[in-house]
């Protein structure tokens, strides 16, 4: 009897060291193989957001350029993740920016800000903080008085929910 | 996640850099007490907060409307904007924010030169 269950107990022990190594070479398979990616809130619009924009901009073209947006990779306080918004184009009284929106794919009001601009800044630039509820690609809009629209988006990694 | 104590909203405050010259372009950094709540969240009886936010900004320079913003709740509490003015003469900045309340915050400082 005490045999038999000490036998018992010694093919428990082989079948956990079976089961620990199956593991370990798991885990080790698991981390020789590249990591895939976590494709995260990626590039592609949601379409709560391409409606934002349609609402808001109709079929005009918005296009790649003259805009830099400054925002974390990772922002540590997702209630406060600051945005600072540049573009080169001209600020004079015929040719100037007329307006910088400010979009967040994810957030539940996705039109965030919008600043209207005149020439009588000098400069078109936007320094502030934003609220994020997740992980999502910033967008920054700018259109000038002769109705270009150009952009930049930067995707930003959150931790907790900073919608409060 | 729950809120501290409601802040008191008020408090405007216009920021300048020291020694402004002509025509110089100048970075104006304003801020507000403001709790921009998004009526997302919850009191500390679980109480949904109902949606109080800074909903507009006009910003005149001499009496002339230089910039306009528009807000949601999604700018932070206590917002903080900073923009550009180009300071081509002396004349006082004029800020007011406007709440969902229909609360106006305003707040004048100087543009003078040299300082």
């Amino acid at each position: 009897m005490e045999d038999e269950r000490s036998n018992t107990r010694r093919a428990f022990l082989r079948a956990a060291a079976v089961g620990i190594a199956v593991l370990v070479v798991g885990v080790r398979d698991a981390l020789a193989a590249p990591a895939p990616r976590d494709p995260g809130p990626g590039d592609d619009m949601p379409d709560a957001a391409k409606k934002v924009l349609r609402e808001r901009f109709g079929a005009r073209q918005i296009k790649d350029g003259h805009v830099s947006l400054d925002l974390p990779e990772v922002a540590p306080d997702s209630r406060e993740v600051p945005v600072f918004i540049e573009t080169d184009l001209p600020m004079e009284p015929d040719r100037y920016v007329k307006a910088i929106h400010l979009v967040v794919d994810h957030n539940p009001d996705i039109y965030v800000a919008g600043f209207q601009l005149t020439p009588a800044l000098g400069k078109a630039s936007i320094d502030t903080r934003i609220k994020m509820r997740r992980s999502s690609q910033v967008r920054a809009i700018v259109e000038t008085n002769t109705g270009e629209l150009w952009w930049a988006h930067k995707l930003v990694y959150t931790t907790l929910n900073g919608c409060v | 996640m729950t809120l501290g104590a409601a802040p008191a909203a008020g408090d405007p405050r216009i920021l300048l850099p020291p020694g402004i010259r002509q025509d110089a372009v100048i970075y104006v950094r304003a801020l507000v007490s403001h709790p921009m709540y998004t009526g997302m969240s919850r009191d500390e009886q679980g109480a949904l907060i109902r949606e109080y936010y800074i909903k507009s900004v006009e910003i005149t320079y001499g009496g002339q409307r230089v910039a306009r913003f528009e807000w949601t709740s999604g700018i932070s509490r206590d917002p903080y904007v900073a923009f550009p003015l180009r300071a081509t003469h002396e004349a006082p900045l004029h800020i007011a924010w406007t709440d969902t309340k229909g609360k106006v915050y305003t707040q004048t400082a100087a543009i003078a030169f040299g300082g």
